[in-house]
């Protein structure tokens, strides 16, 4: 129980005494820390920009005129079936003519409505359909070009909605793709950071751990104060940048509602508070696993005495 | 205490540092081994502290044959020994007390022993007062007792110095050398190396003589001779 006291004396005593050391190495760290968590910031826009892109895509598919409620229910009840689709909204003429109105308010355009009777329509029902995810519109669409519906659908904007789709759906995958690219880059040159910053910081103590070992003192007590103080710098970095992170979301926060301006709702300040635990807890884990090797590693080289 | 027979030592690039030496050191003993810069005599120390082992021969300390000493028992080895050297080596982040306390904490002593010990020892060595100092506190010659404390305080059978003298000025060399003499009057074994021919020629005591690897002269009442 001794010991292990004093190993956590050590580790402590060599984190507060190595001051200029510890704050060096700490800020190396936390340029590393910040970088990345920058970097999930902006993968989070990236994410729900990109989800709110595919959720506003769907499919209109435009009934025949003589299509009647029965018929329109019955094709939304077989579509409900289909695993693929998220939800299928019925817009009815009537809907259709206020929307018309609305829409053309402003325009000359409402004029030849006037031709038609009380109880006439000149508009069809629409089927506004949402997939759960981007490819499966080609299936949906499929479906519904099946000869039993042709009786009553008059068309689906297939190929247009599919050329739509692809694109979006490849402009997706790329970004997708390419972002984690981008995060693993940003990770390896923090871990070769980190990973010299830990070699340099026990260079310039070598001769201490020569001492420990001249004096008498086993690896294992030369190397666990290291590895511990390393873990102490891990903590340090990672709550220095929610030090920093927090007011910084804060500040950018009001920019980012303006560039979206209501069309998206990206409250990245939110995600990072709702977060936090899973956020800087992995950050924190990750960055003490790297120290603890470094150290390991780097320590190992001078105990050969 | 120490007994060395037939010892070879070739670093690389054939560089032969010692050459066939055969020694042997009796309990209680205060032996100077002198020689100039090349001759060895940092080698010898070495190989009597597990930090170079021997191309050829054998080498036994205090009983123990560490000629071919694993690495996992070189720390067991340097507890039982005491250590000081020319540059002091002490941790430059602790306290005096902090650093002659190492050596008892990697020992696995109790907090209460380590308190009762060291205090007693830095008051041998005349630090009574400056425990709470750092080295870089300290004059070349107190850093040196720091060191002697550390290397007794866990009560070794055998001290090896490595030119403990060899940065510091007369008076201080004088200080530290009284100091070596009072230990080895309690019983402890003291093995001196250095080229300093004043405290050679003062001690009156056991002198082996290194000449570029080999052992010239070992006289008991012997005086520095190059």
């Amino acid at each position: 129980m001794h010991s292990i006291l004093r190993i956590f004396k050590f580790a402590f005593q060599g984190f507060f005494r190595n001051f200029w050391l510890s704050l060096v190495t700490i800020t190396m760290m936390l340029m590393a820390v910040l970088s990345v968590t920058l970097l999930m910031g902006m993968d989070y826009i990236r994410e729900v920009t990109i989800k709110g892109v595919e959720n506003k895509v769907d499919v209109l598919v435009e009934m025949k005129l003589e299509a009647d409620r029965e018929q329109v229910e019955s094709l939304v009840n077989d579509l409900d079936e289909l695993s693929e689709v998220k939800v299928v909204d019925i817009i009815t003429p009537e809907e259709n003519w206020q929307m018309f109105l609305e829409n053309n308010k402003d325009s000359e355009a409402t004029q030849v409505l006037e031709v038609f009777e009380e109880d006439e329509n000149p508009f069809p029902y629409f089927l506004a359909i949402q997939a759960y995810e981007l490819d499966q519109y080609p299936k949906i669409l499929e479906f519904i070009n099946q000869e039993k519906y042709s009786a009553f659908v008059q068309s689906s904007d297939a190929d247009t909605h599919e050329q739509v789709i692809n694109k979006i759906n490849d402009l997706a995958n790329f970004v997708n793709k390419y972002s984690w690219y981008i995060t693993g880059l940003f990770v390896l040159i923090s871990i070769v950071v980190i990973f010299n910053t830990i070699r340099m910081s026990i260079y310039t103590r070598q001769s201490e751990i020569t001492i420990m070992k001249l004096v008498g003192a086993s690896n294992w007590v030369v190397r666990t104060p290291f590895v511990i103080e390393s873990v102490l710098y891990s903590l340090a970095a990672v709550l220095i940048v929610m030090v920093i992170i927090y007011p910084l979301l804060n500040f950018i926060q009001p920019s980012l509602n303006t560039y979206f301006d209501g069309i998206q709702a990206v409250n990245i300040a939110k995600y990072f508070k709702d977060n936090y635990l899973q956020i800087f807890g992995t950050q924190f884990l990750g960055l003490a696993l790297i120290n603890m090797i470094s150290t390991s590693l780097a320590v190992r080289k001078y105990l050969k005495v | 205490m120490i007994q060395i027979s037939n010892v070879s030592k070739i670093y690389p690039k054939k560089i032969q540092a010692l050459k066939d030496i055969s020694l042997h050191i009796k309990p209680g003993e205060f032996v100077s081994i002198v020689g100039q810069s090349g001759s060895g005599k940092s080698t010898l120390v070495k190989l009597m502290i597990a930090e170079e082992r021997p191309d050829s021969g054998k080498i036994v300390i205090g009983g123990w044959d560490i000629t071919g000493i694993k690495g996992q028992e070189i720390p067991t080895l340097r507890r039982q020994l005491g250590v000081i050297f020319q540059d002091f080596k002490l941790l430059p982040k602790k306290t005096v007390f902090e650093n002659v306390a190492f050596a008892m904490q990697v020992c696995g002593f109790k907090p209460k022993e380590i308190n009762k010990t060291v205090d007693q020892i830095l008051a041998l060595v005349g630090l009574k007062g400056k425990e709470d100092r750092y080295p870089h506190q300290l004059s070349g010659g107190e850093q040196q007792r720091v060191a002697i404390a550390r290397s007794l305080v866990h009560k070794p059978k055998l001290l090896v110095g490595d030119e403990p003298t060899g940065n510091l000025d007369s008076i201080n060399t004088r200080e530290i050398i009284d100091l070596l003499k009072k230990i080895n009057n309690m019983g402890t074994t003291v093995v001196l190396v250095t080229h300093n021919r004043e405290v050679v020629n003062s001690l009156k005591n056991r002198v082996i003589t290194l000449d570029s690897g080999y052992i010239i002269s070992d006289q008991a009442n012997g005086r520095y001779l190059l």
